[in-house]
């Protein structure tokens, strides 16, 4: 590794801390500071003084701003997220139960997306201004325009409902349990155990939500793949390419795409932001039981700190990918590592 | 062996856009001669580059080779497939362009280059043999071993052009086309890069198009020049023929607007006018607006590129028998 | 050898864009001059426009209330007919006929009971169908009400059965909600909200981030860093679970949505005018314009600002599409808007229930309206985006 290679990933880590802190102060501010009463939103109407006030003392919203600042860093940095106020469990355990199902259907739904997205974006710029170009826009423009939950009960309705291919919800069906729960996705489980009607189950279940979040999020990576690939066909080093005798092919999706993956790789850290987003509405509309589906849970079951502890989880994974992407930048163009 | 290389027959090149048709290469027709070096002058804009890319049958749509014919070493290139004509490119006509650090791929490294450009012309060629080979060409080209494993970044800017010619030699082509190869260079490292060339020449045999607008590198390095103007060859001759006896107005005017250090302050020429809009190029000979010898019949018919004397050919009325001209209604009535 | 000149020579000029024309013949000639871009622009334009009129248009043109229960539950689109049927034999003939002072037996809502005031007749409500066919059957009622599409059942299950008329009712061009309320007047009404809350939350987006963004790029130094690092990492948190956290700790209101969802697009703002005007503030003009002893708040007001505005316009654009797929979002999680107000986001959850009782209709139309304006508001900003900032083609 280079000294320059070296300094920057140095560099980038160090900026983690601030970037954490920014974040982690603005869910503090968004959960306790914002105007309203957080007792009264999470209570709801009907709440007794009574009830606010136990809620209050559980949350620590007692105590004057800048102590429960304090208190919240220092839960984040010892990574204790505090008891759910519901199922009596520390929230991290919480976390961890759930957390692996999102992984899995962001993962899956990562695979659609990449693969459609690149080359159909490749595709689009290489035949530019052609009818598959325009096609391909177009088409790529109604998938992210279509709110995701719809698409999700469109795809309810037609695999489930009308042809009975495919089930709507859940992760597995009633009666189907995982013999060992290792790294607590299904598939990966069912793989490492080699118990393969786990794997067939688990694999029937995830297709229509991470197919769901798959098609919405390749909308706009094909989008970015073209406009990246636009540029990148442009430069002089295809031309001189070409010039050389090299083959449309080899250059279109060998030379363009290796060059046209370092902006979309640091543009992958913002894809995560929205498959999160794009995540909660999958995950409640499939009944999926993941992490993204438990915050909307636990704000009607009236569970503040789980809330607030899955929000925090969330930020800190956000920042953390955000430095993973930035050194795998650093990785890949040659202009940074040399 | 036949002396002419390259023979182009009425070459058109036609770029259709949205608001009209222009022609930057208009009815071009020339040879080149094998092991020579011949200079493409004119303005920016005049289509020379245009021309250049045509001759590797490399114009891209909106552009097209509308018609014409591209006789290489016998074969015409228009009726060439277009895997055949690739074949060819890098192989037997290749191109060195003008800036290199963005003509090279910034995340390819320099051997690397050279090893695919190698491989896909000769595919028996194994990986060891490519890289020695590129080992070799390097060394000629006075670029250090250890900058095989770089990445373009990494190199100067001399350095960078001198790969490009390594990559143009590769495959040893009969004719290198140099795109404006230094105008990106400062004046020393042009000196060098000019130096190379001319004893790559010699030494391979190479017949060299110069593409450029800088007349002095032509004076140079050239045997014969060919000068360009909004689309059409105004005029061809031998070097010193050309720029001691300059018959064309244009070339002239060309000559005189190069800077030179005796003339007193405010002897700059410049030329009036400037270059004409190719949808809606003025009628008859196009350099008509700007000419300081115009006559009646300029305005109204295109003269040919016809020869004057051996070896020089111009595109004007002022060497050529000139047609009378007559009132369309005058005709008529006759 | 002669040549000759003809004595009128017509030369087609090349179109010449500094013409004084009036504006819409300006962009009836882009056409020309941009191509597919400009059609796709135009398509987005005019989903906008449509989208207004609707806003705008919703009271008068709406077929009926959209929070009132107008129609019988889960009446499927098209014509949400009745038909009237009796005891064979013992029927008032044909339509027209006089109904007065009779009993029709309707199930379960008001609407039937409105509609047999209409024809001048007293409606008597019943649970469900089987116990109405009964008390017609026993003479109770003389005349029941059938959703038209389940007569041929109806006649089937109890015979001695005659249909007296059908075609009654009201038509319901999109069908109807569980409640009753007429989809295709809620969908109109909810034009009006969603075109509201999306402007409005990009209205705070963009005054707040362009702002930021103008200061920020402007004064550089360590306030840029600062804010540039706040704002990025803002950017990088996912938006709707930003906007899900503001909502639930605010509330429901229209105006704590259009808040929480703006809170996600502020860092936009910023960077694009932020990237604007570092770009903007190394151009020669400007540097021309220090010089000669400019103030810094008329170079940022005269030089820089107007320069954003293009890309300022495209952003906003694509703003709008994404706040109103975010609406939907809140709405779908049960966080947007109060009930009493018509919304598509809030339509759809609740159609989704009824999914798989096979109540399409409910779900189907707001999710195709949400799609089509939310593209037509992509398309806007894209053709607008290669109009502005044309990606030329080297050659």
């Amino acid at each position: 590794m280079s000294p320059a290679l070296r300094r920057y990933i140095a560099v980038r880590l160090l900026l983690t801390i601030p970037m954490l802190l920014i974040l982690v102060t603005l869910v503090f501010v968004i959960l306790r500071v914002l105007p309203g009463d957080p007792a009264v939103a999470i209570m709801r109407e009907g709440a007794s003084e009574e009830q606010l006030d136990t809620f209050r003392a559980a949350v620590g919203l007692d105590k004057p701003l800048h102590i429960q600042y304090l208190n919240f860093i220092g839960g984040v940095v010892r990574f204790d997220f505090g008891q759910s106020m519901t199922r009596k469990l520390p929230v991290t355990q919480e976390i961890r139960t759930f957390f692996p199902a999102t992984v899995e259907l962001a993962i899956s739904a990562m695979i659609i997306t990449g693969i459609l997205g690149v080359f159909s974006g490749a595709f689009a710029a290489q035949h530019r201004k052609s009818p598959a170009d325009y096609g391909i826009r177009i088409a790529s423009i109604i998938l992210y325009s279509m709110p995701i939950f719809w698409l999700g009960l469109m795809f309810q309705m037609f695999f489930g409902a009308r042809l009975g291919w495919l089930p709507v919800s859940g992760r597995l069906d009633p009666g189907m349990t995982p013999e060992r729960i290792i790294t607590g996705m299904y598939t990966v489980d069912a793989v490492l155990t080699g118990d393969w009607a786990l794997l067939k189950d688990a694999l029937r279940h995830l297709v229509l939500p991470s197919l769901t979040l798959g098609l919405v999020l390749a909308g706009i990576f094909t989008r970015l793949t073209r406009a990246n690939m636009l540029d990148v066909l442009e430069q002089d080093y295809i031309t001189a390419g070409r010039a050389r005798g090299l083959r449309e092919a080899v250059l279109v999706y060998k030379h363009g795409l290796r060059n046209a993956f370092i902006p979309i790789v640091t543009l992958l850290g913002l894809q995560l932001a929205i498959l999160l987003a794009g995540a909660i509405l999958t995950e409640t509309t499939f009944s999926w039981p993941g992490l993204a589906r438990l915050v909307i849970d636990r704000i009607y079951d009236r569970d503040f700190t789980t809330v607030q502890g899955a929000i925090l989880f969330f930020a800190l994974l956000v920042a953390g990918m955000s430095l993973v992407v930035d050194t795998l930048y650093g990785f890949l163009d040659p202009r940074i590592r040399y | 062996m036949d002396k002419v290389l390259y023979g182009i027959r009425d070459l058109v090149v036609e770029y259709r856009t949205r608001v009209g048709t222009l022609s930057p290469v208009d009815h071009v027709s020339f040879d080149i001669q094998r092991g020579e070096v011949l200079g493409l002058v004119g303005e920016s804009g005049c289509g020379k580059t245009t021309l250049g890319k045509a001759l590797m049958r490399m114009i891209e749509a909106p552009g097209v080779i509308a018609s014409g014919q591209l006789l290489f070493d016998g074969v015409d290139l228009m009726q060439l497939s277009r895997r055949r004509m690739r074949e060819l490119r890098g192989s037997r006509i290749s191109m060195i362009f003008q800036d290199p650090m963005t003509s090279l791929n910034p995340v390819q490294r320099v051997v690397d280059h050279m090893t695919e450009t190698i491989r896909v012309h000769q595919p028996s060629t194994s990986l060891k043999a490519a890289r020695a080979r590129a080992s070799e060409l390097v060394d000629r080209l006075g670029i250090r071993q250890s900058s095989l494993g770089d990445y373009p970044h990494q190199l100067s800017g001399g350095m960078r052009q001198r790969v490009m010619i390594g990559l143009a030699l590769a495959l040893r082509a009969d004719l290198v086309i140099a795109d404006e190869a230094t105008t990106s260079l400062d004046v020393l490292v042009e000196a060098q890069f000019l130096d190379l060339l001319r004893e790559l020449q010699a030494e391979f045999e190479l017949t060299i198009v110069l593409i450029t607008h800088n007349i002095g590198i032509v004076a140079e390095l050239a045997d014969r020049v060919a000068v360009m103007y909004a689309g059409q060859l105004v005029e061809m001759a031998e070097v010193h023929d050309l720029f001691r006896d300059p018959k064309h107005p244009y070339t002239q005017g060309l000559l005189r607007a190069v800077p030179n250090i005796r003339l007193g302050r405010d002897d700059l020429y410049k030329m009036p006018g400037s270059p004409p809009n190719l949808i809606a190029p003025p009628r008859g000979c196009r350099f008509n607006p700007r000419c300081p010898q115009v006559m009646d019949i300029c305005r109204v018919r295109d003269p040919a590129f016809e020869l004057v004397t051996p070896g020089r050919r111009v595109h004007c009325w002022l060497y050529q028998d000139q047609p009378e001209i007559v009132s369309e209604k005058v005709q008529a009535r006759l | 050898m002669t040549t000759t000149t003809p004595d009128a020579v017509p030369v087609r000029p090349p179109l010449l864009v500094d013409e004084n024309v009036g504006i819409l013949r300006r962009i009836w000639r882009g056409r020309i001059w941009y191509g597919a871009e400009w059609y796709i622009t135009i398509f987005g334009a005019l989903i906008l426009v449509f989208m207004t009129t609707m806003t705008l248009m919703a009271p008068r043109i709406a077929p009926y209330d959209p929070n009132e229960f107008v129609g019988a539950q889960f009446t499927p689109p098209g014509r949400g007919e009745q038909a009237l049927l009796a005891r064979a034999g013992e029927s008032p003939v044909g339509p027209g006929a006089d109904l007065t002072g009779l009993v029709i037996g309707v199930q379960r809502n008001q609407n039937g009971v409105n509609l047999a005031r209409q024809l001048g007749a007293n409606g008597e409500r019943f649970q469900d169908q089987a116990s109405m066919l009964e008390a017609l059957q026993a003479g109770q009622v003389d005349l029941i009400f059938v959703s038209q599409e389940k007569v041929p059942d109806a006649l089937a299950e109890q015979p001695g059965l005659a249909v007296v008329t059908g075609n009654l009712g009201r038509d319901f061009l999109l069908g109807t909600d569980n409640l009753g309320r007429d989809i295709l007047s809620r969908l109109m009404w909810g034009a009006r909200t969603v075109l509201g809350v999306a402007l409005m939350s990009a209205l705070l987006s963009s005054s707040i981030g362009i702002s930021l963004g103008l200061i920020s790029g402007f004064l550089g130094g360590a306030v840029d860093r600062v804010l540039s690092l706040t704002m990025d990492s803002v950017y990088s948190f996912p938006g709707l679970l930003l906007a899900v956290a503001m909502a639930a700790m605010l509330g429901p209101g229209l105006i704590n949505v259009a808040v929480a969802i703006s809170v996600i697009y502020i860092p936009t703002f910023f960077r694009v005018v932020r990237g604007q005007v570092l770009s903007i503030k190394e151009e020669l003009y400007v540097e021309a314009a220090r010089s000669i002893g400019a103030r810094p708040i008329t170079i940022l007001a005269r030089y820089i600002f107007p320069n954003v505005i293009p890309s300022v316009a495209v952003v906003f654009s694509l703003n709008v599409a994404d706040a109103i797929l975010t609406e939907a979002g809140l709405s779908f999680v049960g966080l947007g808007l109060p009930p009493d107000i018509p919304d598509w986001g809030y339509d759809l959850s609740k159609g989704q229930s009824f999914l798989v009782a096979g109540h399409w209709w409910m779900v189907t139309f707001p999710g195709v309206l949400i799609t089509f304006v939310a593209m037509g508001f992509s398309l806007l900003g894209e053709g607008l985006s290669e109009i502005l900032n044309p990606r030329l083609v080297k050659s």
